[in-house]
């Protein structure tokens, strides 16, 4: 049981520059514990996704390392992690994938080489369809969803695989207020009922600083790496951002 | 009447048979396989990988060494090198299609050229000679379609997830690489199977029309991979047909029919969207919670 106590997630000195000499990432040193979410917040283009995408392991860093479940062998624990990137919503209406199958890929990493997708697969999603309040829509294609839906689907595809980890990059991004507020409900339930771990970069600070128990705040540079309450939202993004912020709260959210 | 009788007469010889059967083989095949290559966006690589083949044909020819094993391991290469070059950052890949394209191409005429009284022609390789099939070729042919279809059913899940989303795919630790080059390299040996029968613009068509038009009627992956080959069969069945109605060479004759298709169903579905386009803004809201 030591093993839980462990972080589930080290980052330690993590710097990423990409070939055309841009410094994406410098000096990030991150632990992410069990039952953590975590808000990490930055303006565009701070390294908010590249981050992720060195956690995933589909961004090596120039230098530093990352631990993910205890192991540097980021894809051998891939399986654990569910991840919804940021363009997840902006899809071709035309492509033809079912809101079912799309959820059904989300599987795909637990069935074994040469085997389909069995009984108990089919069982999962149907679970997660109804948990996630998008059954109704199981049939319709994933590119003609709104934006709202849309983003319910792909959270409902890394849940399906049972993670241990989530990785959100801006999932609200282009969502209406209403579900905005209702993501961050479902949010919150899974990290708080189910013990999943969250890692939610947004925009919405107001809103995801007061379900988030640590902040992870950077331009490229590490800001403030510290639990929630010894955040001082206002001081910190105003240095991060570089310019006054109005802190925005949705009026529905509890 | 008369014209139908022929046609029945027609129908009953041997080459007609075989060519319709070795047709139906090769459709079945390149459908499936214009699932991937279409919902992947590298519709071109089948142009790529046919000029690729046909300058490997005509190498085999120049050499006077079995032109199917030369243009064989040519398009083999060809597709591994069309995959390295589209994945690099460094150049894009429809440019990196037209680089092999040109260059299957050109060497291919130049070195048939040279090659000229070795017994091939470029039209039999361009166009197909779908009417002379040997029994042999239907061997070779249903062999290679058992076994490429046989490894796109073993990895078919992972095949439908790097298609849905490279990155996602990526991030659920599938080997995405992997299948970038296995989905190109079995194009490249259906195409070698394909050309000598079809043709390098038959066979390119082949491989983007039947999923093209599947997808825009299916409202999932289940309907395109059922509806794919549908198309595949009707578009080189109704093509011989019409070739032999009007006796003009079966290649130009199946993709024209293949457009033909294609065109119809976006004129039906236009309609079809004119209808319904005042419940469109209603269906949307309506599940919003």
């Amino acid at each position: 049981m030591s093993e839980q106590a462990k972080p589930i997630v080290e980052i330690r000195d993590v710097s990423v520059r990409y070939p055309n000499g841009v410094m994406a990432l410098d000096g990030i040193n991150v632990d992410v514990n069990q039952n953590d979410l975590i808000a990490l917040l930055g303006p565009n283009g701070a390294g908010k996704s590249t981050l992720l995408k060195v956690i995933l392991g589909l961004i090596k860093p120039t230098s530093g390392s990352v631990n993910l479940f205890g192991s540097q062998e980021l894809s051998k624990n891939l399986k654990y992690v569910g991840y919804v990137p940021q363009s997840a919503q902006v899809r071709d209406p035309n492509l033809p994938f079912s809101v079912y199958e799309t959820v059904m890929l989300g599987r795909t990493p637990h069935a074994g080489l040469f085997h389909g997708v069995g009984a108990q697969d089919r069982q999962k999603v149907e679970e997660t369809l109804k948990l996630f309040e998008i059954h109704e829509l199981k049939d319709r294609k994933i590119g003609q969803l709104s934006g709202g839906q849309s983003q319910r689907v792909f959270l409902a595809k890394a849940m399906v695989a049972d993670p241990k980890l989530l990785l959100l990059d801006e999932p609200t991004s282009g969502v209406d207020t209403t579900s905005k507020s209702e993501f961050y409900k479902i949010l919150e339930r899974l990290n708080k009922e189910r013990g999943i771990t969250v890692i939610l970069s947004s925009h919405d600070v107001g809103v995801i600083t007061k379900i988030a128990n640590r902040v992870l705040c950077i331009n490229r540079s590490q800001f403030f790496c510290g639990e929630n309450a010894d955040f001082s939202a206002i001081a910190e993004i105003h240095k991060v951002y570089d310019h006054p912020v109005e802190l925005m709260e949705h009026s529905d959210h509890p | 009447m008369i014209i139908l009788e022929s046609i029945l007469n027609l129908l009953q010889a041997g080459f007609v048979q075989r060519a319709f059967i070795i047709s139906i083989i090769i459709a079945v095949l390149s459908s499936v396989l214009s699932i991937f290559i279409v919902l992947k966006q590298i519709s071109l690589i089948g142009h790529g990988l046919a000029h690729t083949a046909f300058g490997g044909l005509a190498l085999g020819y120049y050499l006077n060494i079995v032109p199917f094993w030369v243009g064989g391991v040519t398009v083999v290469l060809g597709s591994l090198g069309i995959t390295k070059a589209m994945r690099s950052a460094k150049i894009s890949g429809d440019a990196a299609i037209a680089v092999f394209i040109e260059l299957g191409l050109a060497g291919g005429i130049v070195l048939l050229s040279v090659a000229r009284g070795f017994g091939v022609s470029l039209e039999s390789l361009l166009f197909g000679s779908v009417l002379v099939v040997s029994f042999d070729q239907i061997i070779g042919a249903s062999v290679v379609a058992a076994i490429t279809l046989g490894i796109i059913f073993v990895f078919f899940k992972e095949l439908v997830y790097v298609t849905f989303d490279e990155t996602q795919a990526k991030a659920a630790g599938i080997k995405t690489w992997f299948f970038d080059y296995l989905i190109s390299v079995l194009a490249g040996i259906t195409v070698i199977v394909a050309i000598p029968i079809v043709g390098v613009l038959l066979i390119a068509a082949l491989l983007v029309l039947p999923a093209l038009t599947s997808i825009q009627i299916s409202k999932s992956f289940r309907q395109t991979v059922i509806l794919s080959p549908i198309f595949g069969l009707i578009t080189v069945v109704s093509g011989l047909f019409l070739s032999i109605l009007i006796d003009a060479a079966p290649g130009g004759a199946i993709v024209l029919t293949g457009l033909a298709i294609l065109g119809i169903i976006l004129v039906a579905k236009r309609i079809q969207s004119f209808g319904k386009s005042p419940e469109k803004p209603a269906l949307t809201a309506s599940n919003e919670t």
